[in-house]
């Protein structure tokens, strides 16, 4: 799980605001691994998450002005990403077998070829879970379980009740264990 | 409390999110319930298990590419860049050349059997002799010049193209900004993006057809170093040129293949440009807009489509991840 998400950077939003240029590089550098996370997390293609991981920062360039500085910059750069991919996901001509990739990472290095198999036989196990989890219910799992985003983040993130990201994430963690019943 | 009550409190377990009142009442159930205690231990190893995901990390170059792509270089400062380059330089013999070149389209295009034989035989093309192109560069507006005066007037060639290409640029330097921030419509079949997507797509658009562009030189350049059955014929371009960004290069190139075959045409050609895999097929044209529909499910896909109307598309597409 990443770390926490933190305080913005000091100063960055008013340097954003003021149209340093150099801002925007420190605004991308600073949260690329985390867009970029959770849109590979959602659509499980490599390709197509660094499009939408493009795309976010565009638009966040473009909207700095409009940003009111309510929530902090994470939250609102993963609240970006969680729409257009949820619109991605939404788009009829979206290949719906996908998702291969997108946990291709998950496998720690394995001691020995036995436990090998079994952590490879696991991994495939868990990618099919999470793949199967209705999209709203994955966004909050990988927003906070893979992202590490608190409770009060993740509604801050999608504007949703606090209430409701409990609630979904209850829900994705128990279809989840239902999948992984055989290797608990 | 029951044990669905119990149960329904061990996500917010697992968070350290219970009020205390919850967490007393949780433990004082657990206590007593062994069958409680073992969902709650594998709800938790299920928690564990996706917390021990690694976190994915964006790509080299990203950084520089959203960059790039949010702040597009001011085109005075884009021409005055080019203009200082220095011009590719035409030694007496390759002018010859190109004259000879010059009568062979005349003579390929006043004949269409030819020209489909050529299209779907043709080798792999020579490595270009001229400079490579940039994905914005300053010799755009040169070799952008350099094809108008090809499609356009073929017998230009005969003359000096180069000259002439020349002469348009210094013509065309005032509308160079239109022509670096300019957006046109390509293949008719290619869905309309959102309205967002528009600006970036816009440069990924510019940057395929600077490519093709710069394809259609070299092709035009370097007729005469093929071999086989092309030797002394010019190479028509593709009437589409794509390009296809994919994870994996090699399934993709596999699937595109499949798909051509599926749809009545299939595969004429495989070469490498630039370190990057490029597929020609033949598509029937009423099988066209399947094909782009298909083909973009594989990858982001970019298009440029050539005006013809030939019933059997030629489609050079470039697989790059």
């Amino acid at each position: 799980m990443r770390e926490a998400l933190g305080a913005d950077p000091p100063g960055l939003l008013e340097r954003l605001r003021a149209g340093d240029a150099r801002a925007f590089e420190e605004l991308v550098i600073a949260y690329q691994h985390r867009v970029f996370g959770v849109a590979l997390r959602m659509l499980g293609s490599g390709a197509e998450a660094e499009e939408i991981a493009q795309e976010v920062f565009l638009r966040a360039y473009r909207a700095i002005g409009e940003f009111r500085g309510e929530a902090r910059l994470g939250t609102w750069l993963y609240g970006i990403a969680s729409r257009l991919c949820l619109n991605r996901l939404a788009s009829p001509d979206r290949r719906l077998a996908r998702g291969d990739e997108a946990l291709a990472d998950v496998a720690a290095a394995a001691p020995d070829a036995a436990s090998a198999a079994e952590r490879a036989e696991l991994d495939a196990a868990l990618r099919a879970a999470i793949a199967e989890l209705p999209e709203d219910r994955r966004l909050v799992l990988v927003l906070r379980d893979v992202e590490g985003l608190s409770y009060e983040e993740i509604a801050e993130t999608l504007a949703i009740d606090p209430g409701t990201v409990r609630s979904r994430l209850h829900r994705a963690r128990l279809q989840l264990k239902e999948k992984l019943e055989r290797f608990a | 409390m029951t044990c669905t009550e119990t149960r329904d409190l061990f996500s917010a377990l697992a968070d350290d999110a219970l009020a205390p009142a919850e967490r007393a009442a949780l433990d004082a159930h657990l206590a007593g319930c062994a069958e409680c205690r073992r969902e709650l231990a594998a709800f938790g190893r299920t928690v564990a298990l996706v917390r021990a995901i690694d976190p994915a990390h964006a790509p080299a170059g990203f950084v520089d590419r959203v960059l790039a792509a949010a702040r597009p270089e001011p085109w005075p400062r884009w021409l005055a860049r080019r203009l200082s380059t220095p011009w590719p330089t035409l030694p007496l013999g390759a002018a010859a050349l190109l004259l000879v070149a010059g009568l062979a389209v005349l003579l390929f295009r006043a004949s269409p059997e030819p020209q489909q034989t050529a299209r779907y035989q043709s080798a792999p093309p020579a490595p270009a002799p001229t400079r490579e192109t940039t994905p914005s560069g300053a010799s755009d507006t040169l070799q952008d010049a350099s094809r108008d005066a090809g499609a356009s007037a073929t017998a230009t060639r005969e003359v000096a193209p180069v000259e002439e290409a020349k002469n348009r640029l210094e013509q065309a330097a005032p509308a160079a900004k239109s022509a670096e921030t300019s957006v046109e419509p390509t293949a008719p079949a290619r869905d309309a993006p959102p309205p967002a997507l528009e600006g970036r797509r816009a440069k990924v658009d510019s940057i395929t057809t600077d490519t093709a562009r710069a394809n259609r030189l070299r092709q035009d350049a370097a007729p005469l170093s093929r071999t086989g059955p092309m030797t002394g014929i010019l190479a028509a371009p593709p009437d589409v040129t794509a390009q296809l960004r994919a994870a994996d290069v090699s399934v993709v190139e596999r699937s595109l293949i499949e798909l051509a075959g599926r749809l009545g045409g299939r595969q004429t050609g495989r070469r490498i440009d630039g370190g990057r895999v490029v597929v020609e097929l033949a598509v029937p044209r009423e099988a066209y807009a399947q094909f782009v529909r298909e083909a973009t499910a594989l990858g982001p896909l970019s298009l440029e489509q050539q005006t013809t109307d030939r019933p059997l598309l030629s489609v050079a597409v470039t697989v790059s991840n």
